[in-house]
């Protein structure tokens, strides 16, 4: 499961996450949507460990990400945007980092890759250098390797960019499924189409605050609109755009 | 590879795997190339080693002094070495701890803060010595050579030195996270500028050449090499990690094991204790500084002085809009819109020039970039500096420079000198323009300008630029050695000739062997495009001064030349700069037209 209590930070004047506190529990796949430099990135590089909370603390699987960062980075995985990965290895040997990085033994790697290699249609890039890899099969080895060792939080921050539809159903298919088997999927993105089709709640976050969090209909209620989430999301961030005060920048 | 291997076992060797790969790598380039570049690299060190071998045996030759003198150049240069060496180490660690995707990925991963650290600290240190082992084997071998040392001096050498980069790559590491935790980014830039500004006035002051007249040179010789060994004492001081290294190299060549045994362990001591201290103890404010990086904002926005000068730029700005472009729009209150800086004046100059618009947005775009980017005009400043300090100490040297031979020698080995250091340039920033500009295809290579006309301006503009501190600096070296008009306008077209040869062997190489992958300049560069637009452009200077200064039309001896000998230097000057600069360019030009982005 992930908390986040009172999660504040600040980059100079501007408050980019302004106390956010949230509980996502175990198994739950939760989306979290807001519109450009709203906080989203910032919100998920304090819940991973890259930066530090100014105020507040971020547990992961009951371990906080500060305090005890090895026992709660072993259970988490964690997928930016642009994942980085080894130009010169091939698919297959980063895997194998990955895994081990995990203190996975060679024999449960092998296997796992086994299910995962096929799933996400790598066995034709298995030995080719990563750098001759287009954008999307890149995105495809980052998210294998993520889940490589079955990670009991898996923080996701646009994972449909580059996919082709055939391989985004994939992903979507694979992340459903883990978090029916107890992964907690903590997925950011702009397509509100992909909340609605996924998402157990959905959270949406505006000028760094956690301004709606609920299930799709709970989000349509409370702003008043039926039909597509993107209506509610709308609705709700120009409202908020109303009534908070400017404090980003 | 195994499950119980440590993490930092783990990333040394994945990493080490990466870059065996990339060696690997030069199988698929062209063998001509690779054993041109092969050839120069075994040939910079047999010229280097014949260059030390001789000067050192010159040095040597001082009456009573010889041995004196060698060892006091070993001291100074290892000390300045070590120096830079530091400053090498605080610039690539605070780039390899803070601005590097793989830190990022490996904070998140169950990796110890401890390993990733220690990981990024041997990274660094490797990064930034390379260069002072290939620097010095030449010169150490050269030493061994002439002092007949036996053959283990020159493993035991190997050893020293190997544990001599550790210490600064320690104290590199300590101050890149000092610096990154305690200075912004923007604070830093100037604090190392400054720095590095203050080292070099404290230098000059303290090395500032003493004139000393003809009297005195004949006379007192001794007072003055006296002089000269008191000014450069600094290097001798114990407490430097420098002298330890010196004195052990010293010992070992004259075979007092004993004693070079003893600074061995000083400095082993040191590198164990120090070593073990960083890498135990600097993970946790790694991580605490990687923080501070990530969450800082623009410190100008905290200074009172900045704002104010923002404030009166966009009042500029404001009444230069209202009295010549435009009346006052809705944008005008956008400060971003409103903003006038020095490049937004030389546009107006450039427009008045009658240069078509998208000319002068590329034009500006690559002056801001270039301004926004430290290491660019750092370096840009740090290598005309040094030569600008060089030559205006000419004047301290004019009394004894009063023969045709010295006065010749130094005007050809300042041009040199000028056309080396805009090789440097070019090859460093000009070169993987366009593969950096391939990247912006969408917008740059798509734009009416078209793609060829991106890269000859380019040259353009980065030949007029270096072209200002080339021929200025000519000029100056010129005025302090006293030329006569006629040699400053024959060294003046010269270098300027040189100038945009260079720039067109880098623009042009850097078209025809892009790496549109790689978003880092200086990835871009040590590949094998840049490698070898590096060993073409030391070949062509090379080559040039040659051709050029033995087809001197002012005698080496003073005596009367015919018109024959210049006309023929000036031919194979001007064939060399057609064959090494305009020939790639236009190769290069005809690829950009046909290249499949």
């Amino acid at each position: 499961m992930i908390e986040l209590e009172d999660l504040a930070k600040h980059f100079g004047d501007v408050k980019a996450v302004d106390g956010i506190t949230l509980t996502v529990p175990k198994g739950e796949f939760f989306c979290v949507l807001g519109p450009n430099a709203a906080g989203k990135t910032t919100t998920i590089k304090l819940m991973v460990g890259l930066i530090r909370p100014d105020r507040g603390a971020a547990r992961v699987a009951g371990y906080d990400i500060q305090a005890q960062p090895l026992e709660a980075r072993a259970r988490l995985a964690y997928v930016p945007d642009f994942p980085f990965l080894y130009d010169k290895l091939t698919p297959w040997e980063f895997l194998r980092f990955t895994g081990q990085l995990f203190r996975m033994p060679d024999r449960r790697i092998e296997e796992v890759a086994s299910d995962l290699v096929p799933r996400f249609n790598l066995e034709p890039w298995l030995h080719k250098p990563i750098e001759s890899l287009s954008h999307g099969t890149r995105q495809r080895v980052a998210i294998a390797s993520a889940l490589l060792h079955d990670p009991e939080v898996f923080v996701i921050d646009e994972p449909m960019v580059g996919l082709d539809p055939h391989h985004a159903r994939v992903v979507k298919d694979t992340l459903r499924e883990r978090a029916r088997r107890g992964m907690t999927v903590f997925l950011s993105t702009h397509q509100t189409s992909v909340a609605q089709e996924l998402a157990d709640r959905v959270g949406i976050i505006h000028r760094g605050k956690l301004v709606a969090v609920g299930t799709a209909a709970e989000l349509h209620a409370r702003a008043g609109t039926d039909g597509a989430l993107e209506r509610a999301f709308l609705a709700i961030t120009e409202g908020e755009q109303e009534t908070v005060p400017e404090t980003v920048g | 590879m195994n499950a119980t291997e440590s993490p930092l076992g783990l990333l040394v060797r994945v990493n080490a795997l990466s870059a065996w790969r990339r060696v690997l790598g030069l199988r698929q380039q062209s063998r001509l190339l690779v054993a041109v570049i092969g050839g120069f690299l075994v040939g910079y060190l047999a010229f280097a080693f014949l260059l030390f071998r001789l000067g050192l045996a010159f040095i040597g030759r001082f009456p009573g002094l010889g041995s004196l003198l060698v060892e006091r150049l070993l001291f100074l240069l290892f000390a300045f070495l070590f120096g830079l060496l530091l400053l090498s180490n605080l610039v690539i660690c605070y780039t390899n701890f803070f601005r590097n995707r793989e830190t990022a990925f490996l904070i998140t991963a169950p990796v110890p803060i401890s390993a990733v650290f220690q990981w990024k600290c041997i990274e660094s240190t490797l990064l930034a010595s390379w260069a002072f082992l290939f620097l010095i084997a030449p010169l150490l071998a050269a030493y061994g050579q002439l002092n007949r040392v036996p053959w283990h001096f020159y493993p035991a050498t190997l050893g020293l030195v190997l544990l001599f980069v550790v210490l600064p790559g320690i104290g590199g590491a300590a101050l890149a996270i000092f610096v990154a935790r305690w200075l912004d980014r923007r604070a830093f830039q100037i604090a190392a500028v400054t720095g590095v500004a203050v080292v070099l006035a404290l230098l000059a002051f303290h090395l500032r050449p003493e004139p000393a007249s003809d009297e005195v040179l004949e006379a007192r010789v001794q007072s003055v090499i006296d002089r000269l060994l008191v000014n450069t004492g600094f290097a001798q001081s114990p407490l430097l990690p420098s002298y330890w290294l010196s004195a052990c190299v010293l010992n070992l060549a004259e075979g007092a094991v004993k004693a070079a045994g003893f600074y061995a362990l000083v400095l082993l001591s040191h590198v164990l204790f120090l070593g073990r201290l960083a890498l135990i103890g600097l993970g946790g404010p790694f991580y605490g500084a990687a923080n501070t990086v990530q969450s800082r904002a623009s410190a100008f926005s905290r200074w009172g002085w900045w704002q104010r000068l923002e404030a009166r730029n966009l009042s500029t700005a404001a009444e230069i809009r209202r009295l010549w472009l435009a009346p006052a729009g809705p944008g005008e209150s956008c400060g971003a819109a409103a903003h006038f800086g020095p490049v937004d004046r030389l546009d107006r100059v450039l427009r008045w020039a009658g240069l078509a618009t998208d000319v002068r947005a590329l034009v500006a775009k690559d002056l801001r970039v270039f301004w926004r980017d430290t290491t660019q005009w750092g370096q840009t400043v740090l290598l005309f500096g040094l030569l600008a300090v060089y030559i205006l100490n000419l004047r301290h040297f004019t009394r004894q420079l009063d023969s045709a031979f010295w006065i010749g020698l130094v005007s050809y080995l300042n041009l040199a000198a000028c056309a080396l250091n805009v090789a440097t340039i070019t090859t460093r920033f000009v070169f993987p323009q366009f593969s950096l500009e391939g990247r912006r295809v969408w917008l740059v290579g798509l734009a009416p300008l078209g793609l060829v006309r991106v890269v000859l301006l380019k040259f353009w503009l980065a030949g007029a630029t270096s072209l200002c501190l080339t021929l200025g600096l000519t000029l100056m070296s010129g005025h302090l050695l006293g030329l006569e008009w006629q040699r400053q306008l024959y060294f003046g077209v010269a270098v300027t000739v040189m100038t945009f040869t260079l720039n067109a062997i880098a623009v042009g190489l850097g078209a025809i062997h892009p790496n549109f992958r790689e978003t880092n300049p200086s990835k871009i560069v040590s590949g094998f495009g840049g490698t070898f637009c590096l060993v073409l452009s030391f070949f062509y200077i090379l080559a040039s001064v040659i051709a050029l200064a033995m087809g001197s039309p002012w005698g080496w001896r003073g005596e009367e030349t015919g018109p024959v000998k210049p006309m023929v230097g000036w031919a194979v000057f001007v064939l060399l700069s057609v064959l090494s600069g305009w020939v790639p360019l236009r190769i290069g030009l005809r690829r950009v037209a046909t290249t499949e982005l």
